[in-house]
Protein backbone atom coordinates (compact mmCIF):
# COMPACT_ATOMS: atom_id res chain seq x y z
CA UNK A 1 0.00 0.00 0.00
CA UNK A 2 1.31 3.09 -1.11
CA UNK A 3 1.16 6.64 1.13
CA UNK A 4 -1.24 7.78 -1.12
CA UNK A 5 -3.54 4.98 -0.19
CA UNK A 6 -2.74 5.22 3.79
CA UNK A 7 -3.80 9.25 3.68
CA UNK A 8 -7.06 8.14 2.01
CA UNK A 9 -8.08 5.68 4.51
CA UNK A 10 -7.44 8.25 7.13
CA UNK A 11 -9.21 10.99 5.10
CA UNK A 12 -12.08 8.59 4.27
CA UNK A 13 -11.95 7.82 8.00
CA UNK A 14 -11.51 11.96 9.42
CA UNK A 15 -14.29 12.58 7.01
CA UNK A 16 -16.48 10.16 8.53
CA UNK A 17 -15.89 10.70 12.35
CA UNK A 18 -17.39 14.69 11.28
CA UNK A 19 -20.43 13.32 9.43
CA UNK A 20 -21.13 11.26 13.05
CA UNK A 21 -19.91 14.18 14.97
CA UNK A 22 -20.98 17.62 13.08
CA UNK A 23 -19.17 19.25 16.39
CA UNK A 24 -15.73 18.65 14.78
CA UNK A 25 -15.16 21.55 12.74
CA UNK A 26 -12.06 20.19 11.75
CA UNK A 27 -9.63 17.09 11.53
CA UNK A 28 -6.24 16.25 10.32
CA UNK A 29 -3.22 14.24 11.19
CA UNK A 30 0.49 14.73 11.22
CA UNK A 31 3.45 13.46 12.03
CA UNK A 32 6.09 13.65 14.91
CA UNK A 33 8.56 15.06 11.95
CA UNK A 34 5.84 17.98 10.73
CA UNK A 35 4.38 15.89 7.82
CA UNK A 36 0.41 16.06 7.31
CA UNK A 37 -0.63 12.35 7.01
CA UNK A 38 -4.23 13.36 6.24
CA UNK A 39 -7.10 16.11 6.30
CA UNK A 40 -10.41 16.95 6.45
CA UNK A 41 -12.08 18.42 3.39
CA UNK A 42 -12.94 21.69 5.60
CA UNK A 43 -9.08 22.43 6.76
CA UNK A 44 -6.64 24.00 4.24
CA UNK A 45 -3.21 22.52 3.86
CA UNK A 46 -1.71 26.04 5.07
CA UNK A 47 -4.16 26.06 7.72
CA UNK A 48 -2.46 22.58 9.11
CA UNK A 49 0.89 23.78 8.26
CA UNK A 50 0.47 26.77 10.48
CA UNK A 51 -0.87 24.91 13.23
CA UNK A 52 1.87 22.52 13.16
CA UNK A 53 4.19 25.15 12.93
CA UNK A 54 2.65 26.38 16.19
CA UNK A 55 3.07 22.60 18.31
CA UNK A 56 6.80 22.90 17.28
CA UNK A 57 8.00 24.28 19.79
CA UNK A 58 6.00 22.28 22.24
CA UNK A 59 6.19 18.91 20.80
CA UNK A 60 10.18 19.79 20.68
CA UNK A 61 10.14 20.33 24.32
CA UNK A 62 7.62 17.70 25.38
CA UNK A 63 10.81 15.08 26.33
CA UNK A 64 10.78 16.97 29.34
CA UNK A 65 7.42 15.44 30.22
CA UNK A 66 8.38 12.50 29.30
CA UNK A 67 6.66 13.33 25.46
CA UNK A 68 3.05 14.11 24.81
CA UNK A 69 0.27 12.12 24.78
CA UNK A 70 -2.10 14.78 24.20
CA UNK A 71 -2.75 18.46 24.07
CA UNK A 72 -6.48 20.04 25.06
CA UNK A 73 -6.55 23.92 24.24
CA UNK A 74 -9.62 25.63 25.65
CA UNK A 75 -10.92 28.91 24.60
CA UNK A 76 -14.57 30.40 24.51
CA UNK A 77 -15.48 29.24 21.74
CA UNK A 78 -14.24 26.13 21.07
CA UNK A 79 -11.51 23.53 22.03
CA UNK A 80 -8.49 22.21 19.83
CA UNK A 81 -7.51 18.34 21.20
CA UNK A 82 -4.01 16.98 19.45
CA UNK A 83 -3.63 13.52 20.90
CA UNK A 84 -0.85 11.53 20.29
CA UNK A 85 -1.48 7.69 18.24
CA UNK A 86 2.01 6.06 17.64
CA UNK A 87 4.18 8.57 16.20
CA UNK A 88 0.92 10.45 14.89
CA UNK A 89 -0.93 13.35 15.88
CA UNK A 90 -4.72 13.89 15.46
CA UNK A 91 -5.71 17.28 15.94
CA UNK A 92 -9.78 17.75 16.28
CA UNK A 93 -11.40 21.65 16.12
CA UNK A 94 -14.83 21.27 18.26
CA UNK A 95 -16.90 23.74 19.00
CA UNK A 96 -18.01 24.79 22.65
CA UNK A 97 -21.29 22.52 22.60
CA UNK A 98 -19.54 19.63 21.58
CA UNK A 99 -19.71 16.36 23.89
CA UNK A 100 -16.19 15.90 24.67
CA UNK A 101 -16.97 12.17 25.69
CA UNK A 102 -18.80 10.94 22.78
CA UNK A 103 -16.02 12.78 20.29
CA UNK A 104 -12.97 11.36 22.67
CA UNK A 105 -14.99 7.85 22.20
CA UNK A 106 -15.52 8.33 18.55
CA UNK A 107 -11.55 9.47 17.57
CA UNK A 108 -9.94 7.75 19.60
CA UNK A 109 -11.68 4.47 18.80
CA UNK A 110 -12.02 4.78 14.91
CA UNK A 111 -8.57 6.26 14.29
CA UNK A 112 -6.65 3.78 15.88
CA UNK A 113 -8.83 0.89 14.62
CA UNK A 114 -8.02 2.31 10.81
CA UNK A 115 -4.51 2.65 11.90
CA UNK A 116 -4.13 -0.47 13.15
CA UNK A 117 -5.79 -2.12 9.69
CA UNK A 118 -3.53 -0.22 7.95
CA UNK A 119 -0.79 -1.90 9.57
CA UNK A 120 -2.38 -5.40 9.51
CA UNK A 121 -2.62 -5.09 5.70
CA UNK A 122 0.93 -3.53 5.18
CA UNK A 123 2.82 -2.70 7.62
CA UNK A 124 6.07 -1.75 5.78
CA UNK A 125 4.61 1.67 4.50
CA UNK A 126 3.51 2.91 7.92
CA UNK A 127 6.99 3.34 8.57
CA UNK A 128 9.15 3.42 5.29
CA UNK A 129 7.38 3.48 1.48
CA UNK A 130 10.47 3.92 -0.25
CA UNK A 131 10.66 0.28 -0.64
CA UNK A 132 6.90 0.05 -2.63
CA UNK A 133 8.49 0.95 -6.05
CA UNK A 134 10.08 -2.49 -6.06
CA UNK A 135 7.16 -3.82 -6.37
CA UNK A 136 5.61 -2.25 -9.19
CA UNK A 137 7.26 -3.88 -11.98
CA UNK A 138 5.24 -6.64 -10.93
CA UNK A 139 2.77 -5.17 -12.06
CA UNK A 140 1.36 -7.08 -15.77
CA UNK A 141 2.43 -5.39 -18.34
CA UNK A 142 -0.20 -6.01 -20.65
CA UNK A 143 -3.12 -4.08 -18.38
CA UNK A 144 -3.74 -0.67 -19.61
CA UNK A 145 -2.51 2.47 -17.52
CA UNK A 146 -6.06 3.18 -18.29
CA UNK A 147 -7.63 0.14 -16.52
CA UNK A 148 -6.39 1.05 -13.60
CA UNK A 149 -7.99 3.03 -10.96
CA UNK A 150 -4.90 5.35 -10.06
CA UNK A 151 -2.57 4.02 -7.16
CA UNK A 152 -5.64 1.72 -5.83
CA UNK A 153 -5.84 -0.73 -8.44
CA UNK A 154 -2.21 -0.71 -9.11
CA UNK A 155 -1.56 -1.56 -5.24
CA UNK A 156 -4.54 -4.00 -5.02
CA UNK A 157 -2.58 -6.12 -8.12
CA UNK A 158 0.65 -5.44 -6.50
CA UNK A 159 -0.24 -6.86 -3.16
CA UNK A 160 -2.24 -9.84 -4.28
CA UNK A 161 0.93 -10.85 -7.07
CA UNK A 162 3.45 -10.42 -4.20
CA UNK A 163 1.53 -11.60 -1.04
CA UNK A 164 1.15 -15.34 -2.04
CA UNK A 165 4.97 -15.36 -2.33
CA UNK A 166 5.79 -14.28 1.00
CA UNK A 167 3.56 -16.75 2.93
CA UNK A 168 5.51 -19.05 -0.14
CA UNK A 169 8.72 -18.94 1.84
CA UNK A 170 7.59 -20.33 5.27
CA UNK A 171 8.80 -23.61 5.22
CA UNK A 172 7.21 -24.56 8.49
CA UNK A 173 3.72 -23.29 8.02
CA UNK A 174 1.23 -26.15 7.20
CA UNK A 175 -1.16 -23.37 5.41
CA UNK A 176 -0.31 -19.79 4.15
CA UNK A 177 -1.49 -17.01 6.18
CA UNK A 178 -4.82 -15.77 4.01
CA UNK A 179 -3.42 -13.17 1.24
CA UNK A 180 -5.54 -9.75 2.23
CA UNK A 181 -6.61 -7.61 -0.95
CA UNK A 182 -8.18 -4.08 -1.20
CA UNK A 183 -10.77 -3.73 -3.40
CA UNK A 184 -13.11 -0.42 -3.99
CA UNK A 185 -16.33 -1.50 -4.19
CA UNK A 186 -18.73 -1.42 -7.41
CA UNK A 187 -22.43 -2.37 -6.91
CA UNK A 188 -24.19 -5.07 -8.60
CA UNK A 189 -27.94 -4.88 -9.06
CA UNK A 190 -30.59 -7.13 -10.70
CA UNK A 191 -33.41 -9.80 -10.15
CA UNK A 192 -31.45 -12.85 -10.35
CA UNK A 193 -28.54 -11.59 -7.97
CA UNK A 194 -27.62 -13.48 -4.84
CA UNK A 195 -27.79 -10.77 -1.80
CA UNK A 196 -25.24 -12.89 -0.06
CA UNK A 197 -22.83 -13.20 -3.11
CA UNK A 198 -19.62 -10.51 -3.56
CA UNK A 199 -17.85 -10.94 -6.94
CA UNK A 200 -14.33 -10.76 -7.78
CA UNK A 201 -11.90 -11.40 -10.64
CA UNK A 202 -11.28 -14.75 -11.37
CA UNK A 203 -7.70 -14.52 -12.20
CA UNK A 204 -7.88 -13.97 -8.25
CA UNK A 205 -10.23 -16.45 -7.04
CA UNK A 206 -7.76 -19.38 -8.88
CA UNK A 207 -4.51 -17.58 -7.32
CA UNK A 208 -6.72 -18.33 -3.86
CA UNK A 209 -7.25 -22.31 -5.05
CA UNK A 210 -3.61 -22.31 -6.32
CA UNK A 211 -2.67 -21.43 -2.96
CA UNK A 212 -4.43 -23.66 -1.26
CA UNK A 213 -4.45 -26.92 -2.85
CA UNK A 214 -7.43 -29.04 -2.38
CA UNK A 215 -8.91 -26.68 -0.92
CA UNK A 216 -12.16 -24.76 -2.45
CA UNK A 217 -12.43 -20.96 -1.83
CA UNK A 218 -16.23 -20.74 -1.63
CA UNK A 219 -16.53 -17.96 0.94
CA UNK A 220 -14.61 -14.69 2.14
CA UNK A 221 -14.50 -11.90 4.51
CA UNK A 222 -14.91 -8.52 4.19
CA UNK A 223 -13.58 -6.19 6.48
CA UNK A 224 -14.25 -2.06 6.37
CA UNK A 225 -12.20 0.74 7.07
CA UNK A 226 -14.91 1.88 9.57
CA UNK A 227 -14.26 -1.89 11.17
CA UNK A 228 -16.82 -4.05 10.36
CA UNK A 229 -16.78 -7.21 8.65
CA UNK A 230 -19.15 -9.52 7.28
CA UNK A 231 -18.68 -13.69 6.03
CA UNK A 232 -19.76 -13.65 2.07
CA UNK A 233 -20.00 -15.97 -0.68
CA UNK A 234 -17.82 -15.10 -3.74
CA UNK A 235 -18.27 -15.94 -7.59
CA UNK A 236 -15.79 -14.83 -10.73
CA UNK A 237 -17.32 -11.41 -11.93
CA UNK A 238 -19.55 -12.27 -14.98
CA UNK A 239 -18.56 -9.70 -17.22
CA UNK A 240 -14.86 -9.12 -18.64
CA UNK A 241 -15.08 -5.47 -19.50
CA UNK A 242 -15.07 -5.10 -15.42
CA UNK A 243 -12.31 -7.51 -14.85
CA UNK A 244 -8.73 -6.32 -14.06
CA UNK A 245 -9.77 -3.02 -12.23
CA UNK A 246 -9.04 -3.87 -8.42
CA UNK A 247 -12.78 -3.59 -7.40
CA UNK A 248 -15.21 -6.00 -6.17
CA UNK A 249 -19.46 -5.90 -6.97
CA UNK A 250 -20.87 -5.93 -3.77
CA UNK A 251 -24.86 -6.17 -3.34
CA UNK A 252 -26.73 -3.71 -1.83
CA UNK A 253 -27.74 -5.38 1.19
CA UNK A 254 -24.24 -6.19 2.18
CA UNK A 255 -23.04 -2.59 1.78
CA UNK A 256 -26.13 -1.68 3.92
CA UNK A 257 -25.21 -4.18 6.49
CA UNK A 258 -21.05 -3.41 6.60
CA UNK A 259 -22.62 0.83 5.85
CA UNK A 260 -20.10 0.87 2.71
CA UNK A 261 -20.82 2.59 -0.75
CA UNK A 262 -19.71 2.50 -4.29
CA UNK A 263 -16.07 3.91 -4.57
CA UNK A 264 -14.72 2.99 -1.14
CA UNK A 265 -12.41 0.64 -0.28
CA UNK A 266 -12.49 -2.66 1.36
CA UNK A 267 -9.64 -5.44 2.16
CA UNK A 268 -10.86 -8.70 1.34
CA UNK A 269 -9.34 -12.10 2.48
CA UNK A 270 -10.28 -16.23 1.22
CA UNK A 271 -11.67 -17.96 4.35
CA UNK A 272 -9.87 -21.53 4.01
CA UNK A 273 -12.12 -24.27 5.42
CA UNK B 1 -3.65 75.33 28.64
CA UNK B 2 -5.62 74.75 32.08
CA UNK B 3 -7.88 72.12 30.71
CA UNK B 4 -4.38 70.10 29.57
CA UNK B 5 -2.87 70.88 33.43
CA UNK B 6 -6.06 69.50 34.43
CA UNK B 7 -6.20 66.14 32.18
CA UNK B 8 -2.51 65.96 33.31
CA UNK B 9 -3.32 65.94 36.86
CA UNK B 10 -6.49 63.31 36.39
CA UNK B 11 -3.75 60.79 33.96
CA UNK B 12 -2.16 60.94 37.83
CA UNK B 13 -4.62 60.30 39.83
CA UNK B 14 -5.71 57.39 37.95
CA UNK B 15 -2.73 55.80 37.38
CA UNK B 16 -1.22 55.40 40.95
CA UNK B 17 -3.82 52.97 41.94
CA UNK B 18 -3.41 50.59 38.86
CA UNK B 19 -0.25 50.04 39.63
CA UNK B 20 -0.47 49.03 43.47
CA UNK B 21 -3.56 47.33 42.01
CA UNK B 22 -1.28 45.28 39.88
CA UNK B 23 0.90 44.61 42.71
CA UNK B 24 -1.39 43.55 44.56
CA UNK B 25 -2.86 41.30 41.76
CA UNK B 26 0.71 39.56 41.27
CA UNK B 27 1.29 39.60 44.62
CA UNK B 28 -2.40 37.62 45.05
CA UNK B 29 -1.36 35.29 42.32
CA UNK B 30 1.99 34.07 43.66
CA UNK B 31 0.72 33.50 47.19
CA UNK B 32 -1.92 31.43 45.18
CA UNK B 33 0.50 29.74 42.84
CA UNK B 34 2.28 28.90 46.57
CA UNK B 35 -0.79 27.10 47.79
CA UNK B 36 -1.26 25.47 44.79
CA UNK B 37 2.22 23.99 44.93
CA UNK B 38 1.32 22.76 48.18
CA UNK B 39 -1.29 20.53 46.14
CA UNK B 40 -0.57 16.50 45.65
CA UNK B 41 1.73 16.12 42.73
CA UNK B 42 1.64 19.88 41.52
CA UNK B 43 6.02 19.36 41.26
CA UNK B 44 6.16 23.49 40.61
CA UNK B 45 5.61 26.66 38.27
CA UNK B 46 6.44 29.35 36.20
CA UNK B 47 5.31 32.83 36.05
CA UNK B 48 6.01 35.61 34.37
CA UNK B 49 4.65 39.49 33.34
CA UNK B 50 6.02 42.03 31.66
CA UNK B 51 8.66 43.12 34.27
CA UNK B 52 9.23 40.11 35.90
CA UNK B 53 9.21 36.15 36.18
CA UNK B 54 8.82 33.59 38.72
CA UNK B 55 10.14 29.55 38.72
CA UNK B 56 9.76 27.46 41.49
CA UNK B 57 10.47 23.53 40.79
CA UNK B 58 10.84 20.85 42.53
CA UNK B 59 13.43 19.74 39.68
CA UNK B 60 15.73 22.70 39.29
CA UNK B 61 17.21 21.33 36.15
CA UNK B 62 14.12 21.40 34.14
CA UNK B 63 13.88 25.44 34.91
CA UNK B 64 14.85 26.13 31.09
CA UNK B 65 12.90 23.10 29.01
CA UNK B 66 10.04 23.90 31.26
CA UNK B 67 10.45 27.78 30.43
CA UNK B 68 10.62 27.06 27.26
CA UNK B 69 7.35 24.34 27.07
CA UNK B 70 5.60 27.22 28.87
CA UNK B 71 6.25 29.90 26.60
CA UNK B 72 5.67 27.55 23.04
CA UNK B 73 2.31 26.12 24.53
CA UNK B 74 0.71 30.02 25.66
CA UNK B 75 1.97 30.76 22.14
CA UNK B 76 0.63 28.05 20.40
CA UNK B 77 -3.10 28.97 22.58
CA UNK B 78 -2.91 32.03 20.94
CA UNK B 79 -2.15 31.48 17.28
CA UNK B 80 -4.69 28.19 17.87
CA UNK B 81 -7.40 30.10 18.74
CA UNK B 82 -6.79 32.81 16.33
CA UNK B 83 -6.82 30.41 13.08
CA UNK B 84 -9.59 28.64 14.24
CA UNK B 85 -11.96 31.84 15.33
CA UNK B 86 -11.81 30.13 18.97
CA UNK B 87 -12.44 33.03 20.76
CA UNK B 88 -9.85 33.61 23.94
CA UNK B 89 -7.85 31.22 24.97
CA UNK B 90 -8.85 29.94 28.71
CA UNK B 91 -6.04 27.49 29.21
CA UNK B 92 -3.46 24.87 27.22
CA UNK B 93 -2.95 21.39 28.88
CA UNK B 94 0.01 19.48 27.70
CA UNK B 95 -0.68 16.04 29.22
CA UNK B 96 2.95 14.42 29.15
CA UNK B 97 3.53 11.08 29.68
CA UNK B 98 4.64 11.50 33.01
CA UNK B 99 3.84 15.14 33.48
CA UNK B 100 1.36 17.46 32.75
CA UNK B 101 1.30 21.36 32.17
CA UNK B 102 -1.26 23.41 32.58
CA UNK B 103 -0.71 26.66 30.92
CA UNK B 104 -3.11 30.11 30.85
CA UNK B 105 -3.36 34.04 31.48
CA UNK B 106 -4.47 34.76 34.57
CA UNK B 107 -4.44 39.12 34.22
CA UNK B 108 -1.20 40.30 33.30
CA UNK B 109 0.60 36.75 34.11
CA UNK B 110 1.36 33.76 32.22
CA UNK B 111 1.28 31.07 34.32
CA UNK B 112 2.18 27.20 33.82
CA UNK B 113 1.73 24.63 36.56
CA UNK B 114 3.41 21.19 36.38
CA UNK B 115 2.59 18.17 38.11
CA UNK B 116 2.27 14.53 38.22
CA UNK B 117 0.42 12.86 35.50
CA UNK B 118 -1.93 11.61 37.76
CA UNK B 119 -2.86 15.00 39.75
CA UNK B 120 -6.47 17.22 39.22
CA UNK B 121 -5.20 19.37 37.30
CA UNK B 122 -9.29 20.24 37.05
CA UNK B 123 -9.22 21.08 40.68
CA UNK B 124 -5.96 23.78 40.20
CA UNK B 125 -7.91 24.91 37.07
CA UNK B 126 -10.75 25.92 39.29
CA UNK B 127 -8.47 27.58 41.96
CA UNK B 128 -6.65 29.51 39.48
CA UNK B 129 -9.65 30.78 37.90
CA UNK B 130 -10.93 31.67 41.45
CA UNK B 131 -8.35 34.54 41.57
Amino acid sequence: MDTEVYSFALKNALNEIQNICPDIKNAFMFREDGEIVAGDANTPEKTVVRVIDAFDGVLEKADALGGVESITLDSSKGRVSVSCMNDLYLVTVTTKKADMNYVNTVTRVLIPTVLKLIEKISPAPLKNSLSEPEMKPEIPMERKPEELLHGCAEETTAKELREPVQTEIKPEAVLPEPPVSQFIVENIGGLLVPSDTVRVDNELISQWNELYPGKKINDVEIETFGGKSARCKIKPIKESKHEGKGAIQVPGKIQFTLEIKKGELVRVKPIVE
Amino acid sequence: MVGKKKSLQEVEAVTEPIAVEEATAVNSLKASLEAIKECDGVVGYIVRNATSASIDLKDPTKIIDYAILSSSALDAGKVLSELFDLGDASNIVVNGKSIKMVSLIVGESKVSLFMDRSADSEKVLRRLHEI
